[in-house]
């Protein structure tokens, strides 16, 4: 009886060391951005101390300007930057480039759907000039926004909440959100080149768009889940992968599949994407 | 650059004329140098103490004199000496309260003067919005900002799309349409203040939804005409304008000059999705 309590004793010493208070929203962040904003004069006269409610507090994460945004972006594409938090997110992640990162491939998604439909009933039928102008299902818009803003934003504040309650990892939830968000952008070209009417080379595409981003991925995610002490926890990085790839399907599916030439049936040159399905890497 | 001029001109201009640079929200107006109209035994009724509140709002409705001397100098006279602000703002009773001088005594009007005057000023600031170089001094007139015309012309630009869409998608595009405008409108001024821009936050919503305007006009021209070649050249024009437009307000704002491309492309997105929603409808 004696052990049992001093086991309550040590837990009980251990508790208050757990619950102390800190601040998860990216410290390093907003100090790191202390000092550079104060070279750069952006925001001289911003208030010392504000708290989340106020709009001042989030002004650190929007500090950018525009040839670091467009830099961001590109060298996700190459694919040797592995170390993208430390290489290129200095001084300090930002939210401007992965928000505007995910509303535009919702446009770009919803764009090119819509045109390539329009294309593709213009090719089916190119005597009918109405054909030109069909029904788009606007639902679509809405499908995208929420698979696109669950899967760029959702993600990794749920990877990163989990990551947090195991006592792993050593990044904000900000860098968590601007590596998906910025990962995420060689969809936007994909999507665009996807209007072009052969099923084959769009499968081809989305394969690329797929291995890229999800190579992207892999490679900054991965040393953050090898930091654990528990080498199961490493395993969540088949998880992010099987999302991925779930992610990319319905891009492909629901985007890029030209869904009217089923309607328009019989007189359609192009063999439906089902027909080369098994081609998907 | 910009920016250090301004601070320069700040430091450089004596304390005692700050009053002429009327910010849009700002709230530290001298007091002092508005004569009193509160009546002293108003002031005081706040402070008083809880079980007193119904004896010290007695004399607060019934100080007729005082609250009335103090009505009728609102209206009916300009506060300071020195021309007519266009707003005062001052405490009545304890409470903060804002008025306007119009001009006139608009207490026993008919109400179609009302809502006639209404109108007027919803069109002098679609006027001024759309075409900016006609008042260029007189950016005055957008600091007395209104949601009655952004909300007609949402609704209106609404209303025009859906009646052109099919039966099934009709509801569907309305709710997309007013949402895209609601969320976007605000997201952008939202994100303009993130950058650092000097806008308030009301007088960017009402700014940027008079700026849909032209994308109404689009949108009734392809009402009548359903050719794509016409369409797509009005629409885009029509675009073209929105940005044009929303640009020269945002240059106002006193943006960075290296991020100010950040704060623009949101517009460049933001109206191009409207009109590509004007073109393939």
């Amino acid at each position: 009886m004696a052990y049992v309590q001093i086991e309550a004793d040590e837990r009980m010493e251990e508790g208050p060391e757990r619950l102390q208070f800190q601040s998860f929203l990216g410290t390093d962040a907003r100090q790191a951005n202390q000092e550079s904003t104060a070279s750069r004069g952006y925001f001289s006269d911003r208030p010392k101390s504000s708290g989340f409610w106020q709009l001042e507090y989030y002004q650190p994460y929007f500090d950018v300007d525009t040839k670091m945004v467009i830099k961001r972006c590109y060298t996700t594409l190459l694919p040797h930057t592995s170390n993208y938090l430390s290489a290129h997110l200095t001084p300090s992640a930002d939210l401007y480039g992965p928000f505007w990162t995910l509303t535009t491939l919702i446009f770009a998604l919803f764009l090119s759907s819509s045109l390539a439909s329009s294309i593709a009933a213009y090719l089916t039928d190119p005597k009918n000039s109405s054909a030109a102008v069909l029904e788009y299902d606007f639902g679509l818009l809405s499908t995208a926004v929420a698979l696109v803003y669950s899967y760029g934003i959702g993600v990794p504040v749920v990877l990163w909440l989990a990551l947090r309650y195991m006592g792993v990892g050593e990044w904000s939830v900000i860098e968590a959100v601007a590596v998906w968000g910025y990962g995420m952008f060689v969809w936007i070209p994909v999507a665009f080149l996807n209007i072009n009417p052969f099923p084959l080379a769009r499968w081809i595409l989305t394969g690329i768009a797929f291995l890229v981003s999800g190579w992207f991925l892999v490679a900054n995610v991965y040393p953050v889940l090898a930091t654990a002490d528990a080498k199961p926890v490493r395993l969540i990085i088949i998880l992010l992968v099987a999302l991925h790839v779930v992610v990319a399907f319905c891009f492909q599916v629901l985007f890029f599949g030209y869904y009217p030439l089923k309607e328009l049936g019989p007189k359609d040159p192009i063999p439906p994407p089902q027909a080369t399905a098994t081609g998907k890497p | 650059m910009q920016r250090l001029d301004q601070e320069a001109h700040d430091i450089t201009t004596p304390l005692t004329s700050t009053s002429q640079f009327i910010e849009a929200d700002d709230d530290d107006l001298d007091e002092e140098s508005i004569p009193g109209f509160t009546h002293p035994g108003l002031v005081q009724s706040p402070h008083s103490p809880v079980p007193d509140k119904g004896k010290g709002r007695a004399p607060e409705q019934l100080a007729p004199p005082s609250a009335s001397a103090a009505v009728s100098g609102n209206i009916g006279t300009p506060v300071n000496g020195s021309g007519a602000p266009p707003s005062n703002r001052r405490s009545v009773g304890g409470v903060r309260v804002e008025t306007r001088y119009t001009g006139t005594d608009t207490l026993d009007e008919p109400i179609t003067t009302t809502i006639g005057r209404d109108l007027l000023s919803i069109y002098t600031k679609l006027i001024q919005v759309l075409y900016p170089p006609r008042n260029r001094g007189n950016r005055d007139l957008l600091r007395d900002w209104d949601l009655w015309g952004p909300l007609v012309l949402c609704l209106m630009l609404g209303i025009l799309l859906s009646m052109n869409a099919p039966a099934s998608q009709s509801l569907s595009v309305f709710t997309s349409v007013v949402v895209i405008i609601a969320l976007g409108s605000l997201v952008v001024t939202v994100q303009a203040k993130l950058l650092g821009g000097r806008v308030s936050f009301f007088q960017g919503l009402c700014v940027l939804g008079y700026c849909v305007a032209p994308l109404n006009v689009a949108a009734l021209v392809s009402t009548f005409v359903h050719l794509i070649y016409v369409r797509a050249p009005v629409a885009l024009a029509a675009w073209a304008w929105c940005i044009w437009a929303s640009v020269n307000f945002l240059d106002g704002t006193k943006i960075e000059h290296q991020r100010i491309l950040l704060a623009v492309y949101p517009l460049l997105l933001f109206y191009f999705v409207l009109a590509w929603m004007i073109i393939i409808q």
